[in-house]
């Protein structure tokens, strides 16, 4: 720490958020084992403590396709498990509260696209998540409520789990059990190869799921907070977001795409200590 | 309050594992369908369970604990060849049939039972086919409404499972020879094949038994009325007369059987 300002200021020293991998590990390793102890229960080989539950019964965002099945007849739609609604009613809760914490730290997709990311980040260096005119990405950025708006009507109207041939979730844990269509390992492959120019580009521009959590970022408990008066301006914060998002220009982030993944926080880029945090209270 | 990375772990463990300790014990935690179905919640039937709820992961004997259907009932209707008919898997019937051109599956599955059980299921906006016997079966055994058996003759095919003994020498009319188009129309050959010969069934009409040679008198004796609507199959006129269609059928039969000799 040294004075700087008037003020006491903590020197400049990169860091990332080291318990969130930690956290994204976790989940990932847990849904992977999941998927393929599924896969050997089809054939009696399941290994007897971990869950065999199939990828929908564990998946957020079938509790959210349901939705309107269950509100019209009471039933959920095929292959969706009364599982995937305690998940999603625990995603919402975590998201009003923190925001879309389950993107930012479980979601093993979303993990999986900051690990090819960081091939990208070598690669590129600073142009790196750069490669989207802003005009462009700007519009793009709202396409994923036109997916969610469009994956909630077909899924309504056919009762059946549309979305699945489209999944590239599913067709990342399923890819070795040839029940992925063509069309979600196609998105799949697609998602991980924009990977290496853009982070995260099935979650800012694609992800139904995403969309509906990023709302709550409109009126969470637990926003990130700059504090102006510490603030020095140099857009460490704004660089190191990986959803674009101009931090440095905000007093506090209320952007639809925000992640909570807490890395333009002073925990992490930001070298100033308590100025830009995660907080549910007011800032100096 | 300020929260740091370490805290929103912790949180996030704890209100994830924490919810799904909670709703385990409460019940709400299903990771894997439990072979039972929903049941109706409102109305005539409430408290029954629910066709349109079955999965492809149930067994005919999973749907027979639940509905008023044997195992047996269902392998005939799907043409399913085996010993024991209750360990089949409704799921396996999408690669029973899958070369015939046709979508049967869990939904066929639901509209049988549906229709067999007497319950509501809802076929607006949907095709749904049935092999052959499975309406046949309907139409025999069970009080369908007119729209039922309209919906039936629309959608019931001809198709033959990849592994019924008989695939060869079967000469019923193929799947694939079968056009949409033409499966969607109310079939006028539909209560014979070349396996079937002249058999009275419910949706038979008067008019095909006229045309295999029962004279018209013959028909009004038995029916103890002017000839109906040669449209009209027996089995609507039946009940709509009051008539008891399994005291008619072989009275007809025997009259189809005379007049073929």
């Amino acid at each position: 720490m040294v004075n700087a300002f008037g003020k006491r200021v903590r020197l400049f020293r990169p860091r990332t958020i080291w318990i969130r991998r930690i956290v994204q590990w976790f989940f990932f390793l847990l849904i992977a084992l999941i998927a393929i102890n599924h896969t050997l229960a089809e054939s009696g080989a399941a290994i007897p403590i971990l869950s065999s539950a199939s990828l929908h019964a564990v998946c957020p965002f079938g509790g959210v396709e349901t939705l309107y099945t269950l509100a019209s007849s009471g039933l959920l739609i095929k292959k969706i498990h009364a599982s995937a609604l305690v998940l999603a009613g625990l995603s919402l809760l975590l998201a009003i509260f923190f925001g879309p914490v389950f993107c930012g730290w479980i979601c093993p997709l979303g993990t999986v696209q900051e690990w090819v990311g960081k091939l990208g980040r070598k690669f590129f260096r600073r142009r790196y998540n750069h490669f989207v005119p802003t005009k462009l990405d700007n519009v793009l950025r709202y396409a994923r409520y036109g997916i969610l708006i469009w994956v909630l009507y077909v899924t309504a109207t056919s009762g059946t789990l549309i979305f699945e041939a489209y999944d590239p979730y599913f067709a990342l844990f399923n890819f070795w059990s040839g029940e992925v269509a063509p069309t979600a390992l196609l998105i799949l492959g697609a998602t991980l190869a924009l990977s290496v120019f853009v982070e995260r580009p099935w979650c800012k521009y694609a992800c139904p799921y995403g969309a509906v959590l990023g709302l709550t970022n409109l009126f969470r408990v637990f926003s990130i907070k700059r504090a102006v008066s510490t603030c020095k301006a140099d857009g460490a914060c704004s660089i190191m977001c990986p959803m674009n998002i101009p931090v440095d220009n905000k007093i506090i982030v209320r952007d639809h795409q925000c992640i909570s993944c807490l890395e333009c926080t002073s925990e992490a880029i930001c070298p100033v200590a308590r100025t830009v945090v995660f907080t549910s209270g007011g800032l100096k | 309050m300020t929260l740091t990375s370490k805290s929103l772990a912790f949180i996030l463990f704890i209100i994830m594992f924490g919810g799904i300790a909670v709703s385990a014990a409460l019940g709400w935690w299903q990771t894997e369908s439990t072979k039972v179905p929903a049941s109706f919640t409102e109305g005539e039937y409430a408290g029954q369970a629910n066709p349109a709820d079955i999965r492809g992961s149930y067994t005919f004997g999973d749907i027979s604990n639940s509905f008023d259907v044997t195992p047996e009932v269902l392998a005939q209707a799907f043409q399913v060849a085996r010993d024991d008919p209750a360990s089949f898997a409704v799921k396996d019937l999408e690669s029973l049939y899958l070369d015939s051109g046709y979508e049967i599956g869990t939904n066929s599955v639901r509209l049988f039972v549906a229709f067999y059980a007497g319950l509501p299921f809802d076929t607006t906006g949907q095709e749904i086919y049935l092999p052959r016997p499975a309406a046949d079966i309907l139409l025999d055994h069970t009080t369908l409404t007119p729209e039922q058996v309209t919906y039936l003759q629309t959608y019931a095919v001809e198709v033959t499972p990849v592994s019924s003994p008989d695939v060869e020498s079967a000469p019923i009319q193929s799947a694939e020879s079968t056009s949409e188009t033409e499966s969607a129309q109310p079939a006028p050959e539909a209560t014979t094949s070349s396996t079937e010969g002249y058999i009275v069934k419910g949706k038979t009409t008067f008019g095909e038994m006229v045309g295999w040679g029962v004279p018209q008198d013959v028909i009004e004796q038995l029916i103890r009325a002017p000839m109906p609507d040669p449209a009209i199959t027996v089995k609507d006129y039946a009940t709509a007369n009051g008539l008891d269609f399994e005291t008619l059928k072989p009275q007809l039969q025997a009259a189809v059987d005379k007049a073929k000799k």
